[in-house]
């Protein structure tokens, strides 16, 4: 029972911070300068005509009786239509956001592939060489921007050796389709069509690598403070005085609880690569919803940019929810004062 | 062994066309900084989406590298002695993608669909045509009669592209006139057929084979736009042969490292858009013509066209590419100090210290940067209090709608929509034009807009001429610009890609069917 309230009421506080963030980002789409409706009738339109369009997207009503249509429309899973692609928004997000995720989760794979056995290592190995190595590594990856290692891996494997494409998820002359999942990766596993894989494997790789600098170098350092705090504790040192070899001790016993928190955080870093990916995605011309977005946001194209972060807080929100709804069942302690504030 | 060698003769013969095929099949990549919003045809509005139009889609008529109006769809057109009613012949055989003809119907329904949704060009033509005022007279003639003279008429029909009434009506919904479907396909009987689109990354078309103007021998098969603007991914992809031509957004260093790789060249055409300093005729210190005499003697023009921006010298408000529109006595301003304190020395502010004067410019626009620095330099030593601002466009274009938003001097590029002098003229300086960024002169002169006016009131082509030069003298009398150069458009290209010509219209200098492949 206490359980369940605990539930309900993350529950109800994950509406009431979509509510208010629907609230902030209608406000700041519509303070913004310049007027949506000139922008997309071009700057020779016709007085009248604007007026028409400003009457048929409703922005001649008033603040609270646009937000009110707006939110209604949300409820009912209406984003609204977009000026700069003119059609929904929803569309254009199920276009776009397939291509962004695969992104995403190439980049997860990877960062965890690399940050966890260098956070590992570093941790187990501290003060050593190469902990200070991986330290290097991680503080390179964390300090870096991703745009600017998006230019030097594209300027080195796509100009110097040209070995990777660095533009797109297909190369022109592939014919493929990726109708199931949208994910291109795993619609041609689907569809058999390897040539349609290795080519979308190839477009991906340095996009991946870019965008997982900063998040090899988080579960690294992540992992190694864990690491190293796990490893102080009497029961590391009751298993070693056991003789317990010390790849078990290292990896069965100190590891499981060092990759709690880097759980926690990766939850919270798929979210947030979502909306954060739009410098790598323009760079390497990903066409994906984060650079959709930038793009929205440099045409005042508001609808369109309410839809993203929309659907960029929604994923927030969700993983947050999951996250602290997990933790208060794995750690009864949370839920009680959960409960209790 | 005989029955092996006959099918295998064949084969090989199958297998050697197949291999000749694919050799000659040309495709070209060319890079876009903009994303194809639409291509609607109705409700085009950027250069990025009539660049697509302009390949997917055929008007009644083109207009050629000198702006002279040439046939397309239609074969021959007549024009009644009131230069109201223009009625066009269409040519025979001409096909949209599916094969079927195009028929006078076909474009009656284009024209009638363009009014209705009132988006895209139909600013051009709303007030002087309606929808009944489109008619086909039989399968092959169509007549538009308008309800007054205008004379640039001709030269707006290019953008009327013509659709396939068949295939947009039976993909129509609820009466939207196929919006949702032309949004995202194309029903033209233009060169190109949409092949795929990515929106936000690129679009591919290819060949309409039937193609009613035919083909050349060195023709493009396909064309891909690919959407990126940073430069480093045009370099890389310039260098792993993955593009053939620019975009005309490039850096110098892309520029020159192109050129520098041996594959490509920079081609450079002089183009008809204007790069001026527009002056808040309307505001102080700018409302008074001596003040902005003043600015137009103290700008380093040649510093300007030779270093800052490269550009062609501009004398007037029409480029020379208007011909005998063009009022051939105005001199291209010079850089002179003392002209430009003569000037002061009359005006009403005369004798005034730290005069306050606004400039705007385009921010992170570095060349803008350089010519606000450049002013504010030379007018803080005339006296003035300059305040340099630089804002994101977006912001120019809603200043732009208010007269006392408008700062004194904005630096702003306009080229002409359409091939006609009206173009440049009444967007830029007639009243009912005010409140735009192609406008933030505010110059609302009575005697510019009766001459504008009467331009488009008058059939007889030397009058109307006579007219526009008239106009431009006025204009210069009251100096509302200071005339800093015309724009040059510049792209790289690869070596065996030709065919690049500037065409004073939207982007139909990016119709790719008259581009070639020297190459075999």
């Amino acid at each position: 029972m206490e359980y369940l309230f605990f539930v309900v009421r993350r529950l109800l506080w994950s509406v009431v911070v979509l509510l208010g963030l629907s609230i902030v980002i209608f406000t700041i789409a519509r303070v913004v300068p310049g007027d949506p409706a000139r922008i997309a009738l071009g700057p020779l339109a016709a007085q009248e005509q604007v007026d028409k369009l400003r009457t048929e997207m409703g922005l001649d009503a008033p603040l609270p009786v646009q937000y009110a249509r707006y939110a209604g429309g949300l409820l009912q899973g209406d984003l609204g239509r977009s000026l700069l692609t003119q059609q929904s928004v929803n569309s254009d997000v199920r276009q776009t956001f397939p291509a962004t995720l695969e992104l995403v989760l190439a980049t997860l794979i990877l960062a965890l592939a690399i940050g966890l056995p260098l956070g590992v290592l570093a941790g187990r190995y501290k003060d050593s060489l190469f902990d200070n190595l991986g330290r290097f590594v991680a503080l390179f990856g964390v300090v870096t921007p991703s745009f600017f290692i998006a230019l030097l891996l594209q300027l080195l494997a796509g100009y110097v050796l040209q070995i990777l494409p660095v533009s797109g998820r297909l190369s022109p002359n592939l014919e493929f389709e990726a109708n199931r999942t949208g994910l291109l990766l795993i619609d041609s596993l689907i569809a058999g069509r390897m040539d349609v894989f290795g080519d979308a494997v190839r477009h991906l790789i340095l996009p991946t690598i870019a965008l997982a600098a900063a998040t090899i170098g988080q579960i690294a350092r992540l992992t190694r403070s864990s690491m190293i705090d796990v490893s102080r504790k009497d029961y590391i040192e009751a298993s070693r005085a056991f003789g317990i070899p010390n790849r078990i001790t290292t990896f069965t016993y100190m590891l499981r609880p060092s990759f709690i928190p880097t759980l926690t955080v990766l939850g919270l870093e798929f979210a947030s690569l979502l909306g954060n990916a739009f410098l790598v995605e323009m760079v390497f011309g990903w066409p994906g919803m984060a650079s959709y977005g930038v793009r929205a946001i440099m045409q005042n194209d508001f609808n369109a940019v309410m839809g993203v972060v929309m659907v960029t807080g929604l994923f927030f929100v969700l993983i947050n929810l999951v996250v602290d709804v997990l933790l208060g069942y794995v750690d009864p302690r949370i839920r009680i004062k959960g409960s209790q504030s | 062994m005989k029955s092996a060698t006959k099918w295998l003769k064949p084969l090989l013969a199958t297998l050697i066309a197949g291999a000749g095929l694919a050799f000659a099949q040309v495709n070209i990549t060319m890079n876009t900084v903009q994303i194809f919003g639409t291509i609607d045809p109705a409700k085009v509005t950027d250069y990025t989406e009539y660049m697509a139009a302009a390949n997917l889609y055929d008007g009644l008529v083109d207009v050629d590298e000198t702006g002279a109006i040439v046939p397309l769809l239609a074969d021959s057109w007549e024009v009644s002695d009131d230069a109201k009613q223009f009625t066009f012949t269409l040519k025979d055989g001409a096909t949209f993608h599916d094969g079927s003809p195009v028929e006078a119907s076909d474009v009656v329904y284009s024209v009638r669909r363009l009014l209705t949704i009132d988006q895209g060009p139909s600013y051009l033509v709303r007030d002087v045509l309606d929808v009944d005022g489109v008619q086909a007279l039989d399968n092959n003639t169509v007549q538009f009669t308008l309800s007054e003279i205008f004379s640039p008429f001709l030269t707006t029909v290019p953008l009327m592209f013509v659709v396939n009434e068949e295939v947009v009506e039976a993909n129509a919904v609820d009466g939207d006139w196929g919006q949702e479907y032309l949004n995202n396909n194309a029903a033209g009987a233009g060169p190109y057929m949409l092949d795929s689109w990515t929106r936000g990354s690129s679009m591919t078309v290819k060949r309409y084979e039937d193609w009613h103007m035919g083909w050349h021998a060195e023709a493009i098969d396909q064309v891909r736009w690919l959407v990126t603007n940073d430069e480093a991914t045009v370099r890389s992809l310039a260098a792993a042969g993955d593009l053939h031509m620019t975009s005309q957004y490039q850096s110098n260093e892309t520029y020159d490292a192109l050129a520098n790789s041996g594959n490509f060249r920079v081609v450079e055409e002089p183009t008809a858009t204007g790069f001026t300093l527009k002056l808040n005729t309307k505001v102080a210190p700018t409302d008074d013509v001596h003040v902005r005499r003043a600015i137009a003697c103290a700008m380093d023009y040649e510093t300007i066209r030779e270093f800052i921006f490269p550009s062609d010298p501009m004398a007037g408000p029409l480029p020379p590419s208007f011909g005998d529109a063009v009022l051939d006595t105005i001199e291209v301003a010079e850089y002179d100090l003392d002209c430009a304190r003569e000037e002061m020395a009359q005006s009403k502010y005369a004798g005034q210290d730290n005069i306050p004067i606004s400039h705007l410019y385009v921010a992170n626009t570095p060349f803008e940067e350089e010519i606000a620095l450049m002013f504010d330099a030379v007018f803080t030593e005339l006296g003035f209090d300059v305040t340099l601002m630089a804002e994101p466009w977006n912001l120019i274009t809603e200043m732009a709608t208010d007269v006392n938003q408008t700062p004194n001097v904005n630096q702003i590029f306009f080229g002409p929509t359409y091939p006609s002098a009206d173009s440049m003229l009444f967007t830029q300086y007639h009243s009912d034009a005010a409140g735009t960024w192609a406008s933030m002169e505010w110059l609302q002169d009575e005697q510019v807009d009766s001459l504008i006016d009467q331009a488009r009131r008058t059939a007889d082509v030397s009058e109307q001429n006579e007219l526009y030069q008239q106009a431009q003298a006025r204009i210069m009398e009251l100096q509302p610009n200071a005339f800093l150069g015309l724009q040059t458009v510049r792209h790289a290209m690869d070596n065996c890609l030709e065919g690049f010509r500037y065409v004073p219209m939207q982007s139909f200098d990016y119709n790719f069917s008259n581009y070639s492949w020297t190459c075999n």
